[in-house]
């Protein structure tokens, strides 16, 4: 039986396999999935693995997730206030730095492994690997060293720091951020973790300009991804749109995954990755909410369509929205492995 | 000489220089410039080019509408200090993010813009609950509500902007007051705000302040 690691490899290879991967990331639905509230569902790390195990074995797709949420990078590193929601992601509630005196006071813990903050983590990692390792590919969402800062003073305050407070304690912030993004990576590798989604905004011309991107950005890209190798790392954006920098970011760093945005043109990411690596085009999940089977399938098939030609291609969703129906997800994926099938002339 | 001051001053703002385009605003002062063709030629057109750039899909990015909002903003309350008298105030607006969403950058730049457009804004902060938006805006008389979610589920949630559209109704006030959303899922959605019961919505901060200008005039007509 082919699974879904086997398909993501022959994808990345670029052979044929039945059809090409598919990554739907379920992963605001694992408390429904439980029947428990966030707050019990989180405080386990079994139910996560175990809330992704059962929704992967319902509708079929090739990845399962590690991630609770994004702000819990921020409780390893002090954050004590988590804002709870039944209908989406836990958001962090108090930030970790407030002034610039508490980037001196910002410890990083010298092994991830044993914080408390990670223990959950380690025993959903453990229980993915167990059921799924070698089968399916396990996921794990870090934040690059340059979006680090935002979960722990606020995009706005990072900003602020960023374009115009003073070097010194930006700087430091951002050492201590990649010590951390070094020793995240490790963890994750080390507890069984395949697919390493190396999330940063800053990594995209909507954030910030192709002047500042090159300067600063790129540079502490370089840095990150030297410091922990390619293997396994995923190029992504937080679905800001980055195809105009997908070939310098290849050429400086070799990274092989490019999981594209929803604003991107996937004909034209693949164009310009050329085979060199793996395309992942994105569908605008926000929209499956309250679009028709009809308009789903046709998007899928859209996306499809611009992105297998040629092979390297992967189809994906971004952090699928807790409204999302049940039906409309089930649309999806059934027009993607419909669509995303590998026949004798494709 | 103030075509040249706009065109120094535009510049600066596209390279998100901020140094830079408060040396040209001094020195535009140093030589004569009025502090108040310094807001109202240089400043806001300078704002009103950049909505343009964006309408027209024209290369513009979060940290330049960031810079932008933090340059207007810095510079309006340095020149209005300076004025001859007291600048009329065109209209009154309370802003904040949705009730469960902790995001502040996209109000800050819309609230930078507003500033500069002469329009009094008070920001209520995050996490702002539909009964303290619709209680603000009365209290001081505003003319819109802003309400900005980066979350899906504090875009659409019930206690969003469909919260504050219920709370507008049953208080009588909807020809009063105007809603207008803004945030991350609106982007990825252009007819959303409809769903959530908005008067409007727009992709960025610095389009946001024209569209709450136009709503502030319109309830004012």
């Amino acid at each position: 039986m082919i699974t879904g690691m086997d398909r993501l490899v022959a994808a990345i290879k670029g052979e044929k396999s039945d059809r090409i991967p598919v990554f739907c990331n379920l992963i605001d639905q694992g408390p429904r999935e439980m029947g428990l509230t966030p707050q019990e569902y989180y405080a386990n790390g079994d139910y996560v693995a175990e809330a992704q195990l059962r929704m992967q074995a319902r509708y079929g797709y090739d990845n399962v997730w590690s991630l609770f949420y994004v702000g819990k990078e921020a409780e390893l590193l002090g954050c004590k206030k988590i804002l709870y929601d039944k209908h989406g992601p836990p958001n962090v509630e108090e930030f970790v730095i407030k002034t610039y005196d508490d980037i001196d006071r910002l410890e990083v813990p010298t092994d991830l492994t044993q914080h408390p903050a990670f223990a959950e983590e380690l025993k959903c990692l453990a229980l993915l690997k167990r059921e799924a390792g070698g089968k399916s590919p396990i996921c794990a969402y870090i934040s690059s060293s340059m979006t680090l800062p935002a979960m722990l003073m606020g995009m706005e305050k990072w900003m602020e720091l960023l374009f115009f407070g003073p070097a010194e304690p930006r700087e430091a912030l951002l050492a201590k951020c990649h010590d951390f993004f070094v020793k995240e990576v490790k963890a994750y590798r080390d507890g069984g973790a395949d697919v390493l989604v190396y999330s940063n905004p800053f990594g995209s011309t909507d954030t910030v300009p192709m002047k500042y991107f090159l300067e600063h950005s790129l540079p502490w890209i370089e840095k990150d991804i030297a410091a922990v190798g390619t293997a396994g790392m995923v190029y992504y954006c937080g679905m800001s749109s980055f195809n105009k920098v997908i070939d310098i970011v290849l050429a400086r760093t070799g990274l092989g995954v490019y999981y594209l945005s929803p604003l991107d043109d996937i004909a034209e990411g693949k164009r310009i990755i050329a085979g060199r690596g793996l395309t992942c085009g994105v569908i605008n999940d926000i929209r499956l909410i309250d679009w028709g089977r009809d308009e789903i399938r046709a998007e899928v098939k859209r996306m499809i369509e611009a992105g297998m030609p040629g092979g390297k291609f992967l189809f994906g969703t971004g952090v699928m929205p807790y409204d999302i129906p049940e039906a409309n997800i089930r649309a999806m994926l059934e027009a993607a492995y419909e669509f995303g099938r590998y026949d004798d002339d494709k | 000489m103030l075509d040249k001051i706009i065109k120094e001053y535009n510049e600066a703002i596209y390279d998100t220089d901020r140094d830079r385009a408060l040396m040209v605003v001094h020195q535009a002062v140093e030589q004569g410039v009025s502090p108040e063709d310094v807001v109202f030629k240089v400043v806001l057109p300078a704002l009103d080019l950049m909505v343009k750039a964006i309408s027209e899909n024209m290369d513009a990015n979060l940290a330049q509408h960031f810079m932008t909002a933090q340059i207007a903003d810095t510079v309006t309350a340095e020149m209005i200090a300076k004025f001859k008298k007291v600048p009329a105030v065109v209209g009154t607006v309370v802003i904040g993010t949705a009730q469960g969403d902790m995001h502040s950058l996209g109000k800050r730049i819309v609230i930078g813009c507003l500033k500069a457009r002469m329009i009094d804004v008070t920001d209520l902060g995050v996490n702002v609950t539909p009964e303290h938006f619709v209680d603000e805006a009365v209290g001081r008389k505003a003319q819109v509500i802003g309400i900005s979610a980066m979350m899906v589920h504090t875009a659409r949630g019930e206690n969003g902007s469909l919260a504050v559209r219920r709370l507008l109704q049953e208080r009588g006030l909807e020809d009063k007051i105007r809603i207008i959303v803004g945030g991350a899922p609106f982007r990825f959605d252009d007819g959303l705000y409809r769903t959530v019961q908005a008067d409007a919505w727009a992709s960025d901060g610095v389009t946001a302040s024209k569209v709450v200008a136009d709503l502030v005039k319109e309830v004012r007509q």
